[in-house]
């Protein structure tokens, strides 16, 4: 080992745990606490409006399950088109808790933590029954298999009167420590909530890479009947890969629910659930820094052509539907973009970006 | 010389400053209103000539001078139809200070609703949902509800019906809970005493062809069917019914149907969408129709015209509806002036309340005067019964639902 642990240039990896230490140098390190330290203290500083911390609560939400879709479309290559219904387990499953026992009951308002884990968990199990298709099913008619799924979710919760045929179930105000969360407080609470979830997840998979199970993951991605021959369980694998996006989708969910205090079909539909697949390819298939870019590009994008059609509609009265035309134009247009010239997604100029730094301060 | 000159700059200076500050203090005060709706995507068909009708009437306010030297700040905002934009734009209206909100859609009135309550911030959304009154305090309804509709439609039903026996009736509804609603406000109706059969509930899926469905209903000797959904749907089945010839050629014509409609199956959108196809439909509103050629008709057009919109706007119910909508909070601030009040959500919400008798307000818009009270959150009462006649609508009779009442006291 080098005796410099700052930089990365002249350490060579002598034992197979040096490499799969999270942070190579200490430059590493230092530069992601200070980040991290940066993301808990920004929003405080910046005394965003409520509109804004919706937007940045909003984007969390969506890293986090879109997190959840990269473990089982980018990592295990099994393509997923039915990711919003996921997230809408979870939230349904706060919400069924709300019908129950009361949206107003101390379970609901004081437990929520717990709340956020128990829907996880039924995302995870919905997510490993719909994976089972996953044993016989490859590409395409997999993808078929989760639209199914997507359909057959919208369906129950537009027609069953427990979940009010898709109209909004209320979900209570949550309590710290402090007290009741009240509104004023409400979405910059949940950031700290779900920034630190976001952590906590992240810090998860990374480390799930690094085990046999992820490895199982990225191998049966590669070539399933090499892996099988290797003496991995690509059926299993595929399974948990499956419950794992659904462990993530229903946390997503669970935050959704709490953010909004309520839960409405329309978050769920399929139109989300490719959204979602596009901010996992936007920002990386396959890499973890890119369901953090995926997310927060395309909310920013949707976000800016809004205002971009507005500003262009107070000029242009008689064109006020030129948002109809733009938002699904932007979208479609940068997905486009992106599969022809980046397909690697934001997450290949953030390698590229440090792959100049590595070699610092030589050229070469 | 030079001090002097000096003094009289510097007094002219003060002077300056002075009148400039006095200036904004004389120049009236600014309310601002938000409007957050389906401009684009679903449902925009009646969103945006909406959008228009309430865009024009406080661009009018604030041409006429309406309320004095004060002036409306109105923020029109797109939210396509999402409940999670609805709720971004209702944050960023706060945040911006409004003293009233107009609202749209019904999944985001009662996804809100909450909110609203928490804000003690009145509303005036353009669903007309009854469940939009129910755990609320601030939603005013502008016009009946879509359950007024319905049941005042099969009470016409009933009323005109010149065959033995009840009527039997078949509902076409949409597959949400917007269609449903008025459906089970229907059957309680009829458990309260509504003579009609209901032989059969359609939700409709997005069928391009209604044959087999028209002549089932048929087979069940279903003479009219009552329709409470968009106008698509009901486009392709009185194209279908004609085809196949059971289009009733009078209402309630022995061994056909008659169709009929509560508010977002008809209009002018519902000619055009079936020309020759819709001739004696009849359609339940409690907007005025410019078909109608009236003083309040000609109202409308004028505003239309004042501001440059086309005739597919200005003829549409739609854009009368948005008009209503911007009269409610301009009238509540006309009254809290007259009151000598402060304009704020707080008391605007006290002059809703106290708008009925001789301080409700007629409206071009509509065909019965606004009112509200501390009791009573639903504007127009009355519905005016249109039928097709030459490719127009023309009203034909006025109806307030008594069963509806009855069905309300029912859930009290």
């Amino acid at each position: 080992m080098s005796t410099n642990q700052w930089l990365a240039t002249g350490n060579f990896n002598t034992a197979y745990q040096q490499e799969q230490r999270n942070f190579l140098t200490h430059l590493d390190r230092s530069i992601f606490s200070i980040f991290l330290i940066l993301l808990y203290v920004w929003i405080p500083l910046m005394d965003l409006s409520n509109k804004y911390m919706l937007v940045v609560d909003n984007i969390l939400i969506a890293i986090v399950a879109v997190m959840g879709l990269n473990l089982v479309t980018g990592f295990a290559g099994l393509i997923s088109i039915g990711h919003a219904a996921f997230v809408g387990i979870g939230a349904y499953t706060v919400a069924s808790f709300c019908q129950v026992i009361g949206d107003r009951h101390i379970i609901i308002t004081h437990f929520w933590p717990v709340m956020i884990v128990i829907s996880g968990f039924v995302g995870a199990a919905f997510g490993a029954v719909v994976g089972l298709p996953a044993l016989r099913l490859k590409h395409l008619y997999l993808a078929i298999a989760t639209l199914s799924f997507q359909m057959i979710f919208q369906w129950v919760i537009n027609f069953m009167s427990f979940f009010n045929q898709g109209q909004t179930i209320f979900v209570g105000r949550v309590f710290w420590f402090t007290g009741k969360v009240g509104r004023k407080d409400h979405y910059m609470f949940w950031y700290f909530v779900i920034l630190t979830i976001v952590v906590i997840l992240g810090f998860g998979i990374r480390n799930l890479l690094k085990t046999k199970y992820g490895r199982c993951l990225v191998a049966v991605r590669d070539n399933d009947r090499a892996a099988d021959a290797m003496g991995m369980n690509p059926g299993l694998t595929k399974v948990y890969a499956f419950a794992l996006a659904g462990f993530f989708a229903g946390v997503a969910g669970a935050l959704h629910a709490y953010v909004y205090r309520g839960v409405g079909f329309e978050s769920f539909t399929l139109h989300e659930s490719v959204g979602y697949l596009a901010m996992a390819i936007v920002g990386g298939l396959g890499t973890l820094n890119g369901s953090f870019w995926g997310p927060t590009a395309l909310k920013y994008l949707d976000l800016q052509v809004e205002h971009l059609s507005e500003v262009a509609g107070q000029y242009l009265p008689s064109t006020m539907n030129l948002s109809t035309a733009m938002k699904p134009f932007t979208f479609g247009l940068v997905i486009v973009l992106f599969l022809m010239f980046e397909p690697r997604g934001i997450a290949n100029w953030w390698r590229i970006a440090k792959s100049y730094t590595k070699l610092w301060p030589f050229r070469y | 010389m030079k001090t002097k000159t000096t003094l009289l700059f510097n007094a002219l200076l003060v002077l300056a400053v002075v009148f400039a500050f006095s200036a904004s203090a004389w120049a009236g005060k600014v309310y601002k209103i938000g409007f957050s709706g389906a401009i684009t995507g679903p449902t925009s068909d009646a969103g945006n000539p909406l959008s228009k009708g309430i865009e024009d009437w406080f661009k009018y306010v604030n041409d006429t001078k309406m309320l004095g030297d004060d002036k409306i700040e109105y923020i029109i905002r797109d939210d396509q139809y999402k409940t999670d934009v609805t709720k971004r734009n209702f944050e960023e209206y706060l945040d911006e200070g409004i003293v009233f909100y107009l609202n749209y859609s019904t999944g985001s009135t009662l996804g809100l609703k909450r909110d609203f309550e928490e804000e003690e911030m009145p509303v005036a959304p353009s669903s007309y949902h009854e469940g939009n009154l129910v755990d609320s305090n601030y939603i005013f309804i502008p016009v009946a509800t879509y359950s007024e509709n319905v049941v005042a439609l099969a009470e016409y039903v009933k009323n005109n019906h010149k065959g033995a026996g009840n009527p039997k009736v078949a509902m076409f509804i949409h597959p949400s809970a917007f269609g449903r609603g008025p459906l089970e406000d229907t059957k309680k109706a009829v458990e309260a005493g509504l003579a009609i059969d209901i032989v059969e509930v359609v939700e409709h899926g997005k069928d391009l062809d209604n044959s087999a469905m028209l002549k089932r209903l048929m087979s069940k000797g279903v003479q009219y069917v009552i329709c409470h959904t968009v106008q698509s749907p009901v486009a392709t089945m009185l194209k279908d019914a004609k085809r196949l010839g059971v289009q009733a050629a009078s209402f309630g014509e022995a061994g056909k149907l008659t169709f009929l409609g509560a508010h977002y199956t008809g209009g002018s959108d519902l000619i055009a969408l079936a020309p020759g196809a819709c001739e004696g439909f009849l359609w339940t509103c409690s907007y005025n129709l410019t078909s109608e050629g009236n003083a309040k008709a000609k109202k409308q057009l004028d505003l239309a015209k004042k501001y440059g919109r086309d005739d597919k706007a200005a003829n549409s119910h739609n854009y009368a509806a948005g008009i209503l909508q911007a009269q409610i909070p301009t009238m509540a601030i006309i009254a809290a002036q007259k009151a000598g009040m402060e304009v704020n959500p707080e008391n605007l919400y006290k002059m809703l309340q106290k708008m009925s008798g001789d301080k409700a307000f007629d409206s071009f818009a509509t065909v019965g005067p606004v009112s509200y009270s501390n009791i009573d959150r639903i504007g127009v009462d009355l519905v005016n019964i249109y039928e097709v006649k030459g490719e127009q609508f023309k009203a034909i009779s006025s109806i307030e639902s008594e069963f509806m009442k009855k069905v309300r006291a029912r859930m009290k």
